[in-house]
């Protein structure tokens, strides 16, 4: 696994059921994201980015493909692999029919198939291991560490300083078996208003996050939080007020601060400013800006607001309807948007120019008419470094053209 | 340009527990008609509080403490209840923010779309009628018209009336034609796609409108070669030829102009006069002399209750009593009932509420006088108490709230200008020119108009094909299919445009959006904004466009106020806003969205908008200003004029104020765009 990526999501699937059919929210994606950058995620209302968001930390049991966090296997679905298993268990029993009936010898091919289900099994049976126990595993490791920590200390200790050292081991030791891996990944929630609960206090709304990782020191856990308070621009005495007290803006800062005092490695901002003021909104990005280069942060972009995805982030992968159809760098997809949803999108977007605004013509997007995909499905391919559009062999060619007579 | 609708020095209030919240702080502005404003700011700077003012919703602790809004000769504050329920949705119409709340989740959104038009069709009918024969009526009654031209007009209001009659059944029929032509094209398609289902379901609709087409005033549709075409298909065959063959046919026969009904009801009705021209010549001949006539008489009278004006002025500069000033405004308003031209269509504002001014400023001048002593009294028991509480060394939480008195003073001056106002007015217009012709004019196209609304007849089904012209005219597919589903159904974007159909659905005069992409994303804001500019175009609208985000009113707005903390801080046409911007606050506005072209930090605007419970003595923005001076803190700046059409309030403009440029971000970004549009 490369050592600079941070989060890397292979294969996801998100589906829900509607009824009696299943509404795939999102459909195979792939993508990951490098440690330090941001990563933005862009697409129009209902295409499934907030659920991609939410897997990732998840909120859901996925319904196939893997994520990794810091090369930890964190979530992982096991439809793909069931239906692979079924097939393969029932290509077996064809292959034995037509023996029987043949009369040929296949015992070679059928312990083929054997090993090949033996496979699958296993792989199932690690993804649900998995799924279950990452933070179980993370949380024994810890424990390890800890105790790698305190045994030489312990042995060389007086016999004085024996008691407290003892005490403080066995606050480590609790701390560290109630630690989950899924901690370093918190999440901005798109509405301040729903996301705070009304009825607690800012400072234990801030505060609840330690206090589920099992830390009872008060002095400590105040202290957090004022510094927290202070890092998002608020001030120690509003910890003791209620989240209605507070505007729009001072609202999502708890929101912020709550998020980052688990000290996490990875922030997922689910359009953090959408409801926000456009006055406000320029202080949250700064905010977040500023955060994270602070506590060197890698975020997750998630917002329909193109020109503010384009000023935040260094990568972008545009979604539409559960599918990732193009995915550069931000610079690179806004000077050649190759996939005609993207440039479908990137010519909606209003500017605060009246002149350039009157000739400017949208271009729609028509799926249906846009792409021929009876003869070959698309897939991801990767046109020009670092830049993958979803396409067919066909427009594959075709952008690459168009990329070089661009370059 | 005609001004479509006027607020002028509105200021409202709202009454809450912690005191009183001045939301909207004396703003002015017009609205022109085919144009669109733009209102701009932050949440709470009053945008939306106007807006309702505007259609009679306000909350209900809201004080509406001054000001006028003038609609078609009317002030809408002084409307009651029911007046203002004919007039929302049919005349001013409203796009409210959040879709979801301003559908009713347990009505069908067919029944929505067509409750309004089936409203509308009811009332209009008579109030239209009513409306016709007052014109008639005050046209016979002028002086020189005779016997014979009485006649005339009689013979007009029946022609008219069968006219508009001829017209209803040759649309219906031409509707259906539509209609039917519109599947045909579906078919075509369909058969382009070889889809069995599609064409079944075409076929049996293009049948049913085709058959319904037939009139006497389209002669293709009763003719043999379309009957036998028809007769075909009825009995199977369903070949692509025999569509192809139909669509040529309606094309033709709707492409040619419909007949001149007029001429058509009138030469049924076999009068005495030759030719339509010529009666149309004479009828127009007459109402300009009975205009002429009737303006003659008013001017007059007009000259009459000047001298009346000008005492009463003197009458009013004097100290108050309450007997002889009720005397005299019931005087006024009885003088000023005279002098308006009955026949005069366009109505003119100043007139006509100058009696209902009048009336509201004596009342309220005599319930101040009474209140206003009672109001002090409370005021200083509280700052006593509170003073006591601060010499016992506690410090409470609380603070006065200023005293809730009406100025006197100020209801004195409104009413001395509101005269001083109907003099001028009387003035310029006996100085213009009376052009009599003009007037004719404006008068029959005003009575045809009404005659139309009189016989129109909308019934359940045809209420339905318009809500589906209007489905689809807002980009909704398959519209047939959401004409029966529940609003929660469908979605966002989707509801957006329902919202928006619905307020078109009574052809409104003004359209007000209240940030009606705000909940929306790019792509479907986008579509939404082509939307309202399509049909603010198509249908002659005055759209109020309220909204954050400066980038998107680009796009649609003719011209901006930008507010803050309930006041007007600028005003100008769009390209001078985004362009030249005056005030530090458009500045901040500017600078706070990035664009695609920005890197580095953004120009965060600092705090948050001031408390209206006390509002700040100076400008309201000063503290949120880098560029605040001192006087900033002080006095609030006025309006100054930068241009014919642009204004600004703030004290940079002074010329006594240092010289100070606008931020270089704004700048770079405004060279850019210069730039990209030579390109």
């Amino acid at each position: 696994m490369n050592d600079d990526i941070l989060l890397n999501v292979e294969n996801l699937c998100q589906y829900f059921k509607s009824g009696s059919s299943e509404l795939k929210a999102v459909d195979n994606i792939s993508f990951s994201v490098r440690k330090g950058e941001v990563f933005g995620l862009v697409g129009e209302s209902g295409c499934g980015k907030t659920t991609t968001g939410r897997s990732v930390i998840r909120l859901y049991n996925i319904t196939s493909g893997n994520i990794y966090f810091k090369g930890t296997r964190i979530a992982a679905g096991t439809r793909a692999l069931e239906e692979e298993y079924k097939r393969a268990r029932l290509e077996r029993e064809h292959m034995l029919s037509r023996a029987r009936k043949e009369g040929t010898d296949v015992t070679d091919c059928v312990r083929k198939a054997d090993a090949e289900l033996e496979r699958l099994h296993e792989e199932i049976k690690a993804a649900k291991a998995d799924n279950k126990h990452c933070n179980k595993q993370y949380a024994e490791e810890e424990i390890r560490r800890v105790r790698q920590y305190f045994s030489p200390l312990l042995t060389a200790c007086t016999e004085e300083e024996r008691d407290t050292l003892e005490k403080k081991y066995k606050e480590a030791l609790r701390v560290a078996s109630k630690e989950r891996i899924t901690n370093k990944i918190q999440m901005i929630f798109q509405d301040p208003i729903a996301s705070l609960n009304p009825r607690m206090t800012v400072r234990d709304i801030i505060a609840e996050g330690l206090i589920i990782k099992g830390i009872r020191d008060k002095k400590y856990i105040d202290e957090q939080v004022y510094k927290m308070l202070d890092l998002v621009g608020l001030s120690p005495e509003h910890s003791g007020r209620y989240p209605h007290e507070f505007s729009g803006g001072q609202r999502q800062r708890i929101g912020i601060a709550r998020a980052i005092i688990m000290q996490p490695e990875l922030i997922i901002a689910d359009e953090p400013i959408s409801a926000l003021d456009v006055s406000i909104q320029a202080q949250i990005i700064n905010l977040i800006n500023d955060l994270r280069n602070e506590l060197e942060l890698t975020v997750l972009f998630i917002a329909h607001d193109l020109s503010v995805v384009k000023y935040f982030s260094d990568r972008i992968a545009v979604m539409y309807y559960g599918k990732i159809v193009e995915l550069a760098g931000s610079d690179e997809l806004f000077r050649h948007p190759l996939h005609p949803y993207t440039r479908s999108l990137l010519s909606a977007i209003p500017l605060p120019d009246p002149v350039y605004e009157k000739k400017r013509k949208r271009i729609p997007y028509k799926p249906l008419l846009a792409h021929d995909y009876s003869t070959e499905p698309p897939c991801f391919r990767e046109i020009c470094d670092g830049h993958f559009v979803l396409c067919n062999g066909a427009e594959y060619s075709e952008y690459r053209k168009r990329i070089e007579g661009k370059a | 340009m005609n001004k479509k609708l006027e607020v002028k020095d509105l200021r409202i209030s709202f009454r809450t527990a912690n005191g009183k919240v001045q939301a909207v702080r004396d703003i002015s502005f017009e609205l022109y008609e085919n144009e669109t404003l733009a209102i701009v700011g932050e949440s709470g700077s009053g945008k939306s509080v106007t807006t309702r003012a505007i259609l009679g919703i306000s909350a209900l602790n809201a004080i509406i403490e001054n000001g006028e809004i003038l609609y078609d000769g009317d002030d809408l504050l002084k409307y009651t209840e029911n007046e203002f329920q004919k007039m929302r949705g049919d005349k001013i119409a409203m796009i409210f923010q959040d879709p979801m709340s301003s559908l009713n989740p347990i009505v069908k959104v067919g029944k929505q779309l067509t409750e309004a038009m089936l409203l509308k069709s009811r009332s209009g009918k008579k109030e239209a009628r009513r409306d016709f024969f007052r014109i008639l009526r005050a046209l016979q009654s002028a002086a020189s018209v005779g016997t014979k031209e009485k006649e005339l007009f009689r013979i007009f209001a029946v022609t008219e009336k069968r006219a508009t009659k001829l017209e209803n059944v040759y649309k219906q029929a031409r509707e259906n034609a539509e209609e039917a032509l519109s599947r045909v094209d579906n078919l075509l398609v369909a058969f382009e796609k070889k889809e069995a289902t599609l064409i079944q379901r075409e076929c049996s609709g293009i049948l049913r409108y085709a058959g319904a087409c037939e009139n006497r005033f389209l002669p293709l549709f009763s003719s043999e070669e379309f009957k036998n075409i028809l007769q075909l298909i009825k009995s199977g065959q369903r070949e692509k030829e025999n569509f192809t063959k139909l669509s040529e046919l309606f094309n033709d026969q709707l492409e040619k102009p419909a007949p001149d009904f007029f001429a058509l009801a009138f030469f049924e009705l076999r009068s005495y006069e030759q030719t339509t021209d010529a009666f149309e010549s004479k009828l127009s001949e007459t109402v300009a002399a009975a205009a002429k006539d009737s303006h003659e008489m008013r001017t007059e009278k007009r000259e009459a209750f000047c001298r009346v004006l000008r005492q009463a002025q003197e009458n009013l500069a004097k100290e108050w009593d309450k007997g002889p000033i009720y005397a005299l405004s019931r005087e006024l308003s009885k003088g000023i009932k005279e002098c308006i031209d009955p026949v005069c269509v366009e109505k003119d504002s100043t007139e006509y509420t100058f009696a209902g001014c009048i009336h509201t400023c004596c009342e309220r001048y005599f319930l101040a006088k009474k209140k206003n002593a009672a109001e002090l009294k409370k005021f200083e028991k509280r700052t006593k108490r509170r003073n006591k509480l601060i010499a016992k060394g506690k410090t409470p939480e609380w603070n006065v709230p200023p005293a809730a008195t009406y100025e006197t003073a100020l209801l004195k001056k409104r009413m001395l200008e509101a005269i001083s106002a109907l003099l001028q007015f009387y003035e310029k217009e006996k100085a213009a020119p009376f052009d009599s012709q003009k007037r004719a004019e404006s008068i029959v196209a005003y009575l045809k108009n009404k005659a139309s609304q009189t016989t129109v007849r909308l019934n359940k089904n045809a209420a339905k094909r318009r809500a589906i012209r209007l489905l689809n005219e807002v980009g909704i597919p398959e519209p047939e299919k959401r004409y029966a589903q529940y609003p929660f159904q469908l979605s966002g974007g989707q509801r957006q445009r329902i919202v928006i159909a619905i307020a078109l659905s009574a052809d409104p005069d003004v359209l007000i959006c209240d940030e009606p992409t705000t909940a929306l994303d790019v792509t479907i804001q986008a579509q939404i904004l082509e939307l309202i500019n399509k049909i603010k175009r198509e249908r002659n609208l005055s759209v109020i466009f309220i909204t954050h985000d400066l980038g998107v009113v680009a796009n649609i707005a003719d011209r901006i106020a930008v507010m803050y903390a309930g006041k007007i801080v600028e005003y100008g046409k769009s390209e001078e806003i985004f362009y030249s911007p005056a005030h530090p606050y458009t500045w901040a506005l500017l600078s706070s969205v990035p664009d695609l072209e920005s890197s580095g930090k953004l120009e965060a605007i600092p705090g948050t908008p001031p408390n209206m419970i006390y509002p700040p003595q100076g400008d309201a923005f000063a503290e949120r200003n880098r560029y605040a001076m001192e006087i900033d803190f002080k006095e609030q700046p006025p309006m100054f004029r930068i241009t014919e059409t642009h204004y600004a309030a703030t004290w940079l403009l002074h010329p006594l104020a240092p010289k100070v440029e606008i931020p270089q971000a704004i700048k770079d970004r405004i060279r850019r765009m210069k730039e990209g549009n030579m390109r």
